[in-house]
């Protein structure tokens, strides 16, 4: 079937059969890798991307669900000039990143939560993580930098 | 030494970005499951569903005909069936003649789509006839234990695996008769799964010249390499392995990984076209190797005044179906068994034992999470009944500087213990919570407090040969490049590298690039395990640095007409005596105009040491790293939940080469020692696994994961780059002991076993499942992974 949604703002119409997830049409119909799977059920966080405005594991989401939404995903969070944004800066300074594996739904996550509550305290970054497993950062350095990213948004005019 | 490499360290111990970090916060970073090479065909696995049983029949033909299928194997595709494995050679690169686990693969099916693979291998004709199977590693080597070892020769059990480990010091049984107080405790740790995020995958590409180009997430690429020509019959110039990103592995993507890079290379071989293997998590669960079980029973022996005295210590690790890396493990375990104290006398006899129950291998720790676990509750059950402070217990006996360890090792440098311990006990207000904690009458919410030490030996140690090699050149664009045969599996081994030789060539590491781990472009530098990489890697590319900084010197001598010890730097500019600054690349260009090539390399080999194996006495490691932790957490003493509120880790690692990096292994390794003190539950019931996903295995959160205060002692160690010694499986040695003191320090009761679930902490035992509950056959489904095709993309 056809499906026609908004990704990384802009309008796209894939082909697909109707029985696969959004993680699959993004990875193997969208050759957009970014977006990973680790357990395929629902528990890993590290297929998150954003659905109109809110945060989904890609792997519970059957592709037609897709239709009509606008959808982000890691390839579609950078700054301006098309280089890391903030929260990916802060990542990178505050040592956020070990494997990798888990990151870009970490980012997203962190996107996620920005926009909702650009306040957050340490528990409530904790708790907006909570559905993204990270086996070798102990989380400490990912809460450190999206702590640091909702500081250096709340300084902007 | 030249003079101008004594200046302050410029790179090395500071603020440092992680070289890798830009293309993984991007998602442009390239796993195994990322790859999309034109032609790629997919493999799938036949893998047993019995615990024991003798292969009667496999016919793999009716795979031929499914559509799709191109080609299908078994160990007769192999040379000598695909026989290997290190130290002790029992497995094969597919299943032959027996299966001795489930989830063990016994035959391999290529084809156009995993789907289609997946219906090949459905289509096998497999006649398993069961045998009798082995599940209690407590009799094993009972004489009419079921057979699951390979043969030995030596007249010894065939389920003993490798060697009885042993460690020595005096009698022990008769330092224990004179002891005033003796504890005789047994106490149980459980399997743990490495749980790395990303599943296992190997990409094959074969070569126009007959050979293959294997990209693996393994550790150790040149093990691959030389598992792969063995059992492939090809000359090692024809295989070539590749490390792409790893998304995690901590000890765990070794035989595994070797094991799906043979049958994919032998697919590829066959069908001329790239062929990838990409497991679910499931079967990763089921499939790999995991941290082993160990039952372990330890007497120690005191004086009244809390002077430890002797450490008898049996353990019997469960390491399942195959040896793996275990014998090593067992013998690590041995090592550390009595923790990092002095005694008079000891007696320490570890051994592995095979079963059916999966199988094990390498994982962070190797051994010593176990061992540590027992002792350190020992010694605290100790302090309890003597009315003694279990930090001051521990202060009175812990190993310091010029101590002769048990083994008979004297230590004259790097011994951080002491102030690892009273650092942690200050900043996490022990006293005052100690004393506090001991009061609470509370009926619903206890809170406790816990320590543990440890001592952590460095590097392989009487395990094997140590040594590395480095190489490190100017490319034409003056970056310069560096590989090292010891590879950065999510570790920051990269960009340990990476400082280390900006250090030494005096150049900024944004100059620095290295390359992939290859077996072409690097030299073989064994295994990248024992968290050997900083010490062993970083000495060999700290000598390659320097032996092409000897020649930049000269050029830079001779452009500006000196003795290369009138030479300063400023940045990466040469300065000579007429003070003027000659640019780095100018420096460069006349180099290469005087001849001279800019490249080289480093070689380095770990002082010498020695073990007696028969003795149980020796220098079994170069040097060990210390630390203490402190857990604090908070018991509902109605449900038996227990959260941890704080942890204070302080480790003595030497110098810290790149502290964001050291401070995330140190939190990663936390956080994966307390999902083993509390969550991470693996039950094989009659060897089938009852965990194979994240909703039933459970890893820490965010949120079960509580801020962690972490703190360094830099005790240098004279032979380390630097002074650095390492930090990557230590962090969670300590962990579990900590947060189990901490748990009795709350409730009174003392947990023995792994892990330290709900009904453990409630009710002091388990709940038993049912009598009448079979085998959960059920839960062994290996979901197929889905499509991935290509197909036509329209932009609106
Ligand atoms: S892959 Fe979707 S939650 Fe794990
Ligand atoms: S960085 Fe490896 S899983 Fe998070």
């Amino acid at each position: 079937m056809r499906i026609e949604f908004i990704l990384n703002g802009e309008a796209v119409a894939v082909e697909a059969p109707p029985d696969i997830t959004l993680l699959d049409l993004l990875r193997d119909y969208l050759n957009l890798t970014g977006t990973k799977e680790g357990c395929a059920v629902g528990e890993c966080g590290a297929c998150a991307v954003i659905k109109d405005g809110r945060l989904v594991n890609s792997c519970m989401v059957l592709a037609p669900q897709a239709e009509g939404c606008e959808i982000v995903t890691i390839e579609g969070v950078h700054a301006a000039d098309g280089g890391p944004n903030d929260l990916q800066q802060h990542f990178i300074e505050y040592g956020a990143v070990q494997c990798g594996i888990c990151i870009p739904g970490m980012i997203m996550a962190g996107e996620a939560l920005l926009r909702q509550n650009p306040h957050p305290t340490r528990a409530e970054i904790r708790l907006a993580l909570a559905g993204n497993l990270c086996r070798c950062t102990g989380y400490q350095q990912i809460v450190d930098a999206i702590e640091a990213t909702a500081k250096g948004r709340r300084a902007q005019p | 030494m030249s003079h101008i490499t004594q200046q302050p360290l410029t790179y090395v111990g500071k603020p440092a970005r992680r070289v890798d970090a830009l293309d993984k916060v991007t998602g442009r970073a390239k796993y195994i499951a990322d790859y999309r090479v034109p032609g790629m065909l997919h493999a799938r696995c036949l893998r047993s569903t019995v615990p024991h049983a003798r292969i009667v029949r496999l016919d793999v033909t009716p795979a031929l005909k499914v559509p799709g299928v191109h080609a299908a194997i078994t160990s007769e595709d192999f040379v000598d069936h695909g026989l290997y494995g290190f130290p002790i050679k029992d497995k094969y690169m597919l299943a032959y003649q027996k299966v001795r686990y489930v989830g063990e693969p016994i035959a391999a099916v290529v084809a156009d789509t995993p789907q289609a693979a997946q219906a090949g291998v459905q289509a096998i004709v497999c006649e398993l006839e069961l045998l009798p199977a082995l599940f209690d590693a407590r009799r094993a080597l009972d004489p009419d234990a079921p057979q699951v070892g390979p043969d030995r020769a030596d007249g010894q059990h065939p389920n003993l695996k490798g060697d009885h480990m042993i460690v020595c010091k005096g009698d022990a049984e008769a330092e224990l008769a004179a002891c005033p107080i003796v504890l005789d405790r047994e106490y149980f740790t459980d399997w743990q799964e490495h749980a790395y995020i990303e599943p296992e995958g190997v990409l094959a590409i074969p070569t126009p010249e007959g050979g293959v180009v294997v990209y693996a997430p393994n550790q150790s690429p040149f093990i691959n390499q030389g598992n792969l020509a063995m059992v492939l019959g090809l000359p090692k110039s024809l295989v070539r392995v590749i490390q792409p990103t790893v998304g995690g592995s901590f000890g765990g993507k070794d035989d595994i990984i070797y094991e799906s890079s043979a049958q994919v290379a032998k697919l590829a071989l066959l069908t001329g076209r790239p062929v990838r293997m990409v497991f679910s998590r499931e079967e990763s669960m089921v499939a790999s190797y995991k941290r082993d079980a160990m039952h372990m029973r330890i007497r120690l022996g005191a004086d009244r005044d809390g002077t430890l005295r002797a450490c008898w210590f049996r353990g019997i690790i469960d390491s399942g179906a195959y040896a793996s890396e275990t014998p090593f493990t067992a013998w690590r375990a041995s090592i550390h068994a009595m923790g990092c104290y002095r005694y008079q006398a000891c007696d320490v006899d570890v051994h592995c034992v095979y079963t059916n129950n999966g199988y094990a291998g390498a994982f962070r720790g190797f051994g010593n999470p176990e061992v540590c676990f027992a002792v350190e509750q020992t010694v605290d059950e100790l302090a309890d009944l003597l009315g003694i402070d279990p930090i001051d217990l521990r202060l009175k006996n812990c190993l310091r500087l010029g101590d002769e360890t048990v083994h008979g090792q004297k230590l004259t440098e790097s011994v951080g213990l002491i102030e690892c311990l009273t650092t942690a006990r200050r900043i996490s207000d022990w006293d005052r919570k100690r004393a506090e904690y001991g009061r609470q009458t509370s009926t619903e919410k206890r809170r406790g407090i816990g320590v543990a030490v440890m001592y952590h030996g460095m590097s392989l140690g009487a395990e094997g040969a140590d040594s590395a090699g480095a190489t490190i050149s100017i490319l034409p664009d003056y970056s310069v490049e560096i590989t090292s045969g010891l590879t950065d599996y999510g570790t920051g081994s990269r960009t340990v590298f990476t400082l280390i030789a900006a250090e030494e060539l005096g150049v900024r590491p944004e100059r620095i690039h290295m390359q992939r781990p290859d077996t072409n472009t690097a030299i073989d530098s064994g295994p990248t395990v024992a968290s050997r990489t900083t010490v062993v890697g970083g000495n060999a590319m700290r000598l390659a640095a320097r032996n092409l900084r000897q020649t930049l010197d000269m050029a830079a001598a001779n452009l500006l007409q000196c003795d290369p010890r009138q030479l300063i730097r400023d940045g990466e500019a040469y300065i000579g005596p007429d003070e003027e600054a000659v640019a780095w690349e100018k420096v460069v260009d006349h180099a290469r105009r005087l001849g001279l090539i800019l490249s080289a390399h480093g070689h380095w080999s770990a002082p010498k040491i020695a073990w007696d194996h028969h003795h149980g006495r020796g220098t079994p490691y170069m040097a060990y790293v210390y630390g203490a932790q402190i857990a604090e957490v908070e018991v509902d003493l109605r449900t038996g939940n227990v959260q941890v509120l704080h942890i204070w880790a302080v480790h003595d690692i030497g110098k810290v080469v790149f502290p964001q990096g050291a401070y995330g292994q140190l939190y990663g390794g936390i956080a994966q020692g307390l999902g083993y003190a509390l969550t991470e539950q693996i039950t094989y019931r009659e060897g089938y696994l009852q965990q194979t996903n994240f909703e039933s295995y459970l890893i820490p959160t965010s949120v079960d994961v509580p801020e962690i205060t972490g703190v360094f002692v830099e005790s240098a160690y004279s032979h380390g780059p630097y002074g650095a010694k390492n930090i990557a499986e230590p962090a969670l040695v300590p962990t579990a002991p900590a947060i189990a003191n901490a748990i009795a320090h709350a409730t009174g009761r003392r947990v023995r076993e792994l892990p330290i679930n709900l009904e453990r902490v409630l009710l002091g035992r388990d709940l038993q499942p049912p009598a009448s509950t079979q085998p959960a056959r059920a839960a062994f489904h290996i979901p197929v992974r889905s499509t991935p095709q290509t197909a036509p993309v329209a932009r609106t």
